[in-house]
């Protein structure tokens, strides 16, 4: 959960510009997942339904204006909710609706967002898990985390970026962090390829599959994937730079995966604050089965271009989701611009001078 | 993409070949069975699709079936494709609106077609089936499950499979968005699109793939696609492929547009 009083934009792209108190529940919290962004100042009510999220603002008790996306069936939704686009008042029967809709699901949001959890507790369910299968990630995992889309490590912990990765750095223009600003050029606001490694820390499902040779890695966000692979080759010299790189891994003991990949372009962000890198970056992560349910993962940058030391992530906790499939989440250019011009655009505020 | 065309500049080329072979697309439809028969490969491993596997087209970004074998539309579907303005075919023209243009989704059953690989890995609940082109996946799940009766509409549907004696592999999906076209030369589909494939191992490196779309709301009979030949590329790996949207839009402003603004007389 957070405040801004400028822009941010959501993992989904979603730009929220004026005061805005923005959080997100883990998507298994609610049902499949709710957003809600509560909007202190705008008098606009936009809403409209867009592929299978309903966003919509309306004006709640309170005063306050809330952003809710939902992910359910348009189908269903469409009976209930006026479906034509651009803005629109709710009357008062519809905002009734929307209360006894959501209502419940806002207020488990709201006592979430209140009840900070420890990473640690997370990790540690009351009932003592079974043991991890041996050398087996197999599954689809969670990286809870705040529950937004995170950078790889708090600026605090981003060691001094040479003078190449500075320059880069000052022409970004992220949603979030101490850069903030409206009009961002975070490129995936146009849909380009989040890329590896800021993949890994949104709050989406991925899943590992395990075939003779590699370990597929599927991320829900994005409906992306990477292979790595583990028949033994080493990592290429020269390959072509991708978005996701290429990647190796070996087991270390029967409950540590270790991954190391390269080969990236440079045209992707390290996290939702910026932050810059070069072809020459190469990641390493630690993937370690503690228990059936959990994996502890640490992951370390190294780009001596772009930051004098590696850069080495806090450790996060990823949990097993049993019953969870990744669904299609496809960033879809049409879509997202049909969603700029309409909404992020005209919500952004207008420079005073 | 260093080291690679890039992936519209393929598409257009490889496209343009395709439009200029259409004229003799009765002689490649003959082609599969030749290619068939020919084929002194080992035996097929039994119940196993897994490998990279090349459809052997045109060469370019084929339709589904060549437009003079399309069933009549319905309305609601003529209405659709008249206002769509394909690249290719008797229709093509500069300024189009194909979806693929800004990146959006291809989708299924149109990646099918292209003339990229895919891949077919077997677990043991699903096959999951990867297409370089657009670096794009689906799970084929064969745990038993049916097909959902309510699945929110996607771009590349949702998909079951199972066997049909040890060589041939039936997949059926439901569950697309009607945002795709069924091939580079336009026709629409409907979310009610349900497609069978049915690939049929008839030896090592060779699948026979016949695909059925049936869309009783845009099509008044179902779509039966001319049978095609996939063969296993044993020494290749699906690479990294998407469509970036930064890039199409910066093709787009230097080549694309302005040819269209300018066209040869």
């Amino acid at each position: 959960m957070f405040i801004t009083d400028e822009c941010g934009s959501s993992s989904t792209g979603f730009i929220a510009c004026g005061k805005t108190l923005i959080f997100v529940i883990p998507r298994r919290v609610a049902h499949r997942g709710i957003s809600l962004v509560l909007r202190l100042d705008q008098r606009e009510i936009p809403h409209f339904v867009r592929n299978d999220k309903i966003e919509y603002f309306f004006r709640s008790l309170f005063s306050l204006w809330v952003l809710v996306l939902a992910r359910t069936n348009p189908h269903r939704l469409k009976s209930k909710i006026p479906t034509r686009s651009g803005p629109a008042p709710l009357n008062k029967k519809s905002q009734r609706d929307l209360m006894r809709r959501y209502g419940r699901a806002m207020l488990l949001a709201f006592s979430f967002a209140a009840l900070p959890i420890p990473a640690q507790q997370q990790g540690n369910p009351k009932a003592a898990p079974s043991p991890a299968p041996k050398r087996d990630l197999s599954g689809v995992w969670h990286y809870e985390g705040t529950g937004g889309s995170e950078p790889i490590a708090p600026d605090n912990l981003i060691p001094p970026m040479t003078p190449w990765a500075q320059a880069k750095y000052d022409e970004e223009k992220p949603g979030y962090g101490r850069k903030r600003a409206p009009g961002g050029n975070d490129p995936i606001l146009q849909c380009d390829p989040m890329g590896f490694p800021r993949v890994m820390f949104m709050y989406t499902l991925f899943e590992f599959v395990q075939v003779p040779g590699r370990v597929v890695q599927f991320f829900e966000r994005d409906h992306e994937y990477r292979s790595i692979w583990t028949d033994g080759r080493s990592l290429p010299k020269d390959a072509d730079p991708t978005w996701y790189g290429y990647a190796i891994g070996h087991w270390e003991g029967d409950d540590t995966f270790v991954v190391e990949s390269a080969g990236f372009n440079d045209k992707t962000w390290l996290g939702s604050t910026g932050y810059p890198h070069s072809e020459d970056m190469r990641v390493t992560e630690r993937y370690r089965r503690v228990d059936r349910n959990t994996i502890l993962y640490d992951i370390t940058v190294t780009d001596p271009k772009a930051y004098a030391q590696p850069i080495v992530g806090p450790r996060r906790i990823m949990k097993l989701r049993t019953k969870d499939e990744l669904l299609e989440e496809i960033c879809v250019p049409s879509e997202e611009k049909s969603f700029a011009d309409r909404v992020a655009e005209p919500a952004t505020p207008k420079p005073t001078k | 993409m260093p080291g690679r065309p890039h992936p519209l500049l393929t598409y257009l080329l490889a496209s343009f070949v395709a439009a200029l072979t259409f004229s003799t697309i009765a002689r490649a439809q003959a082609a599969p069975q030749q290619a068939a028969s020919k084929s002194a490969s080992s035996p097929a491993p039994k119940r196993d699709l897994s490998g990279v596997w090349q459809y052997q087209g045109t060469g370019g970004a084929d339709s589904m079936t060549p437009d003079k074998d399309m069933p009549p539309m319905t309305p609601w579907a003529k209405a659709r494709f008249d206002s769509e303005k394909p690249g290719y075919g008797p229709r093509g023209a500069p300024g189009g609106n194909d979806p693929i243009l800004q990146c959006d989704p291809i989708g299924f059953p149109r990646i099918m077609f292209m003339p990229t690989p895919n891949e077919l890995v077997q677990l043991h609940d699903r096959v999951l089936q990867f297409w370089e082109r657009e670096h794009e996946w689906r799970p084929i799940w064969t745990d038993g499950r049916q097909l959902p009766t309510d699945a929110d509409p996607t771009w590349f549907g949702y998909a079951i499979g199972h066997w049909e004696g040890d060589d041939t592999f039936v997949v059926q999906s439901a569950g697309f968005n009607d945002k795709t076209w069924l091939g580079p030369t336009g026709f629409p589909h409907s979310e009610e699109m349900r497609v069978t494939e049915r690939y049929h191992r008839i030896d090592h490196d060779t699948i026979v793939y016949d695909m059925t779309v049936t869309d009783p709301m845009a099509y008044t009979k179902p779509i039966v696609a001319p049978q095609r030949i996939m063969k296993l590329k044993p020494h290749e790996e699906i690479e990294e492929q998407p469509c970036v949207w930064s890039l199409e839009n910066e093709f787009a402003k230097r080549i694309r547009e302005p040819a269209a603004h300018n066209p040869a007389k």
